[in-house]
């Protein structure tokens, strides 16, 4: 799977979580989650969830730390692809 | 206790050893405050307190298992009530190491210089609810330190103050399974607590009321492994507390 298409299943998987359609709108791999999309940070663990069942991979709780934008979300995803 | 290298760096070690020591030099004075304020300017009384004191007394003498309290959530001053309930101020001046941590929402409770000394000398890590994952996991790291050294750590599994008045098993916080994992042989011990007069969220408890607790132990383990097999085990936690409320609403009918 390339990068441009993780990112468009990530972007997708985050569209009904994300409360600022304007940074929805204009959202690339800097987009910060919480501070930019206005993502509530109770319900990121509900985001990596959705991350897990749809690229079939597992996420570990460290690897969530990791997680502040868009692409650090793409990245971990690719390497869990391998 | 678990000698076992948390990964914590050694100035953070040792600034958590300096506020231990700080809180511990002035809690003759913070914990019978806390009691005067809660007893008289309140007023509040707390049916059942000898028994559930000789319950938390028993295991604390019975074991030196990394301990987690895990309360429901309905007033802005409840890990006061909690530890409260949970001991005398004279008992945790002696057994200060059972005077449970906890982490307070830094904006609520830590905005002003005043309000960052009280929480420092009451075992407070005040965490920014939001922040970022690099504080979030720091502010972690450190409470996970502190319980596998012995400390007993307060956290309330529905992440806030919950807003049905009720148990909310959809609000489990998925950082609180992310905590007993993380330290192994971790118990927990689940404290419904409510004042007969509180009937949804508020500040503080109504003046004059009478608390009632009911208490759980449990030992949580999951199947599952990562974010999965941390939400399960903060959905058991949660999933006892509106157990132990039930019980609570079946005793007071």
């Amino acid at each position: 799977m390339s990068q441009e298409e993780i990112f468009e299943q990530v972007v997708k998987i985050l569209t009904p979580y994300v409360k600022n359609q304007e940074a929805l709108d204009a959202v690339g791999m800097s987009t910060h989650i919480l501070d930019e999309l206005k993502v509530n940070s109770a319900r990121l663990v509900d985001v990596v969830l959705e991350f897990e069942d749809a690229f079939d991979i597992e996420i570990a709780d460290e690897d969530v730390d990791s997680v502040e934008t868009v692409g650090n979300a793409v990245e971990l995803i690719a390497s869990k692809l391998g | 206790m678990t000698n076992a290298p948390t990964g914590l760096p050694p100035r953070a070690r040792l600034a958590l050893a300096l506020q231990r020591a700080v809180g511990f030099a002035l809690s003759p004075l913070t914990t019978l405050a806390a009691a005067v304020l809660l007893r008289l300017w309140l007023g509040l009384r707390f049916e059942g307190i000898g028994e559930l004191r000789r319950a938390f007394r028993r295991f604390r003498r019975s074991s030196d298992a990394p301990l987690l309290v895990c309360g429901n959530h309905l007033t802005m001053i409840d890990s006061a009530l909690i530890a409260y309930a949970l001991g005398s101020p004279a008992w945790y001046v002696l057994h200060f190491k059972s005077l449970p941590w906890n982490v307070p929402d830094r904006n609520n409770f830590a905005a002003k210089p005043w309000q960052r000394a009280l929480t420092y000398v009451y075992k407070c890590l005040p965490i920014e609810r939001g922040g970022s994952r690099e504080q979030v996991a720091g502010a972690l790291a450190r409470f996970t330190h502190l319980l596998r050294r012995g400390e007993v750590g307060l956290i309330f599994p529905e992440g806030g103050r919950s807003r049905s008045g009720r148990v909310e098993l959809e609000n489990a916080a998925y950082g609180v399974g992310r905590i007993v994992k993380s330290v192994p042989g971790c118990r927990v011990l689940c404290v419904y607590l409510r004042g007969d007069a509180q009937h949804q969220y508020s500040a503080v408890p109504a003046r004059g009321d009478t608390l009632r607790a009911r208490i759980a132990w449990l030992e949580p383990k999951s199947d599952q492994s990562g974010v999965r097999g941390s939400l399960d085990i903060a959905r058991q936690i949660v999933s006892r507390l509106a157990e132990l409320e039930r019980e609570h609403f079946h005793a007071v009918a």
